[in-house]
């Protein structure tokens, strides 16, 4: 066996952050709705200066040092921003897709902005898993922010490949399964459609490799609950929700659709309330926990991931307008859980989910108008 | 590359549809070049999620302004055409690669067609200062969009070419290149796709059609340069600085490339915006 890295949490003064997230529940003096949810019973003791652990772990000893990562495909490979932002603030970073081969992508035009949000279709444009390991990997490892890479594949043996390349590699903290491909082993549906099929590539990387594992989802699937589930059973550390929305937008001269690929992922706030309702529905039938990303552009945005059940949030979309944004989220989280007397973020996380998790589900969940 | 805190100082609606907006930006002023650009941020997050590209289309450093010059196609360009000076603008940048002249180039032919002007407006000051002589090409649909002269330097020489003949030469401004071809020591070229791609073609015979020497003995031969480096741009002579829809502007999404005659895409926004004519492989389609 090679020695493997393991990110060790900064705050070595506190206990290590649970492997399970804790569910805040509802008690009877706090407000029964709202977004604010300062506790009322009692003023808040932390003072100004006492510190905030937004440490959290994703599993096999992968602890973010705050939940604000950046998502993949709008951080490049951590180090494009350059000067602009501090990447070592960061809770993570999840890099471009990354494919057993390099990959040229798709025609252009690639992006294109959309009402509230953007359409892209990169095509998984990538140099290729060596390449990556040779560029990004020695200068990723000096970094203090974990730095989980996002592996794409076109079949099982693909993913499982490209994984046996970055286990063991220094600079790797984790992998982030990126199942939103066409499996041209099933006629090209895609994994994340197919319980099935994401449990068998889950499976898969799982016997090759101790790294932390995560497994990003879908959001255009009809239910996302039983992909979700068979995920987790198949070994899965932790799931992200959700990647783009599959979408299409017309040329100005209307003779045709705009992308070069015609269909694009949209993204940004559009899309958050979907999103939102991903993670709330996964959180109440795993137990893993859950990284919410979808249109984050502000702390409430933030604030109701943790609500319905996510422990980190990841930032994409809104990078390209506003750069510095993902470390002042971070900032800004640790006031708020100053204001609320809390000393960490976890308090904030599940007080949106129904009480008793998993059998209520049935109700309000299910209702789809 | 930094986010700056700019302030808008003038915007002026040059052409109907086309305005110039300065921007009090010291930073930009001082240490941009021509042919480089800035991304900036229009609206608020939940509307507007994406930067709009422009070039920087001058650059005063005693005032420390920068210009850009845009025509309003869609929300974002409007947005910014409601901003009232001492407004303040969030501007990202320089961003991309500038034009590179070589040292012993005496003569620049200078093409734009329509607000690729704007692509290359810096060089010609630039082109100037350093006592080159500087011909502009300018190509526009119809007189009513001919950029005005009262806008460029008095010693640059200002040829212009109207498809509806309207004003100057009727026709494409590629056809004028051919009179200019064996004066000029180097070409630099902005404006839409077919007008780029017809001058690279015209670029790649030129030393057969006129059988001039290349500057230099060295030029051109040996090991190639890598894409997107300086010396592969001072060395060609025509370079052209392209457009593509972006999402980051600093190479991390992918989202603006064009094919590279390599094979491989090269991001307008890192390795360009400005090539060397023979990096990009005009036949790919993008
Ligand atoms: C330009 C672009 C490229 C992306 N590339 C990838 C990718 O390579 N792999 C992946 O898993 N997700 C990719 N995504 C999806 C994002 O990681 C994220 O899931 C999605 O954009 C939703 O988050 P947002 O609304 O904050 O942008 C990409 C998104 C964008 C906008
Ligand atoms: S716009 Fe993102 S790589 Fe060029």
């Amino acid at each position: 066996m090679r020695a493997r890295r393991r990110v060790v949490t900064l705050r070595e003064t506190r206990p290590a952050a649970p492997r399970r997230p804790t569910i805040a529940r509802r008690t009877a003096s706090a407000p029964a709705s709202g977004v604010e949810r300062v506790p009322i019973a009692g003023p808040p003791v932390i003072r100004a200066d006492t510190p905030v652990d937004l440490s959290i772990e994703l599993g096999r000893g992968l602890v973010l040092p705050n939940p604000v990562l950046v998502a993949s495909g709008t951080f490049g490979y951590g180090v494009e921003y350059g000067e602009v932002v501090e990447v070592e603030r960061l809770g993570g970073i999840c890099c471009k897709g990354t494919t057993l081969r390099p990959r040229i992508g798709n025609v252009t035009p690639r992006v294109t902005e959309t009402p509230g949000g953007m359409l892209n279709s990169i095509g998984l444009q990538n140099p290729g898993v060596d390449a990556v390991v040779d560029r990004y990997t020695a200068t990723w490892a000096g970094w203090r922010v974990p730095v989980i890479v996002n592996v794409a594949g076109e079949s099982v043996s693909d993913y499982v490949e490209v994984v046996s390349r970055l286990d063991g590699v220094p600079g790797v903290a984790g992998i982030e399964l990126n199942i939103s491909c066409p499996n041209v082993g099933k006629g090209g549906m895609q994994f994340a459609i197919d319980a099935d099929a994401a449990g068998s590539v889950t499976a898969a990387v799982r016997r090759m490799t101790d790294l932390p594992l995560l497994v990003k989802l879908s959001p255009n699937v009809a239910d996302v609950r039983p992909i979700a589930r068979a995920i987790a059973d198949a070994g899965a550390d932790a799931l992200t929700a959700v990647n783009t929305l599959s979408g299409i937008a017309v040329a100005p001269s209307r003779t045709r659709p705009l992308l070069g690929n015609v269909y694009g992922g949209v993204s940004g706030p559009a899309i958050k309330p979907i999103a939102l309702r991903v993670v709330y529905e996964v959180a109440q039938v795993v137990d893993i926990p859950i990284v919410g990303i979808g249109g984050v552009t502000e702390l409430a945005d933030v604030l109701d991931f943790l609500a319905v059940g996510a422990v980190a949030v990841q930032v994409g979309t809104a990078i390209f307008a506003d750069p510095t944004l993902p470390v002042r989220l971070v900032d800004e989280l640790t006031g708020a859980c100053r204001a609320r007397g809390l000393d960490s973020h976890r308090p904030l996380i599940g007080t949106a989910l129904p009480r008793r998790t998993g059998a209520s589900s049935a109700k309000g969940a299910e209702y789809r108008p | 590359m930094r986010l700056l805190g700019a302030e808008l100082v003038e915007s002026r609606e040059i052409l109907p549809g086309q305005f110039i907006q300065a921007l009090h930006a010291p930073h930009l002023a001082t240490g941009s070049r021509a042919g480089q650009f800035v991304h900036v941020r229009t609206g608020d997050l939940s509307g507007l999620v994406l930067r709009r590209p422009f070039s920087i289309n001058t650059a005063d450093p005693s005032s420390g302004t920068v210009t850009v010059h845009f025509r309003t196609v869609g929300r974002g360009t409007e947005w910014l055409t409601r901003l009232r000076p001492g407004d303040p603008v969030d501007v990202l940048g320089p961003l991309g690669r500038p034009f590179e002249v070589d040292a012993r180039s005496r003569h620049l032919l200078l093409i734009a067609g329509g607000l690729g002007i704007a692509g290359v407006r810096m060089l010609v000051d630039e082109a100037i200062r350093d006592g080159r002589q500087v011909t502009l090409l300018f190509g526009a649909a119809s007189a009513r969009d001919v950029y005005p002269s009262s806008l460029l330097p008095d010693e640059v020489e200002y040829v212009v070419a109207t498809d509806d003949g309207s004003l100057g030469h009727g026709g494409y401004v590629t056809e004028l290149v051919p009179q200019y071809e064996a004066w000029a020591d180097q070409g630099f070229a902005c404006g839409p796709a077919p007008m780029l791609a017809a001058l690279s073609r015209l670029a790649a015979t030129r030393r057969q059609r006129l059988g001039v020497a290349k500057l230099g003995r060295k030029r051109g031969a040996g090991r190639p340069d890598q894409p997107g480096s300086a010396a592969a741009r001072r060395k060609a002579f025509l370079q052209v600085s392209m457009e593509q829809n972006m999402g980051c502007a600093v190479g991390a999404c992918l989202g603006c490339v064009v094919m590279g005659a390599s094979g491989t895409p090269l991001r307008v926004c890192r390795e360009g915006p400005v090539f060397a004519a023979e990096e990009l492989d005009w036949e790919a389609g993008w």
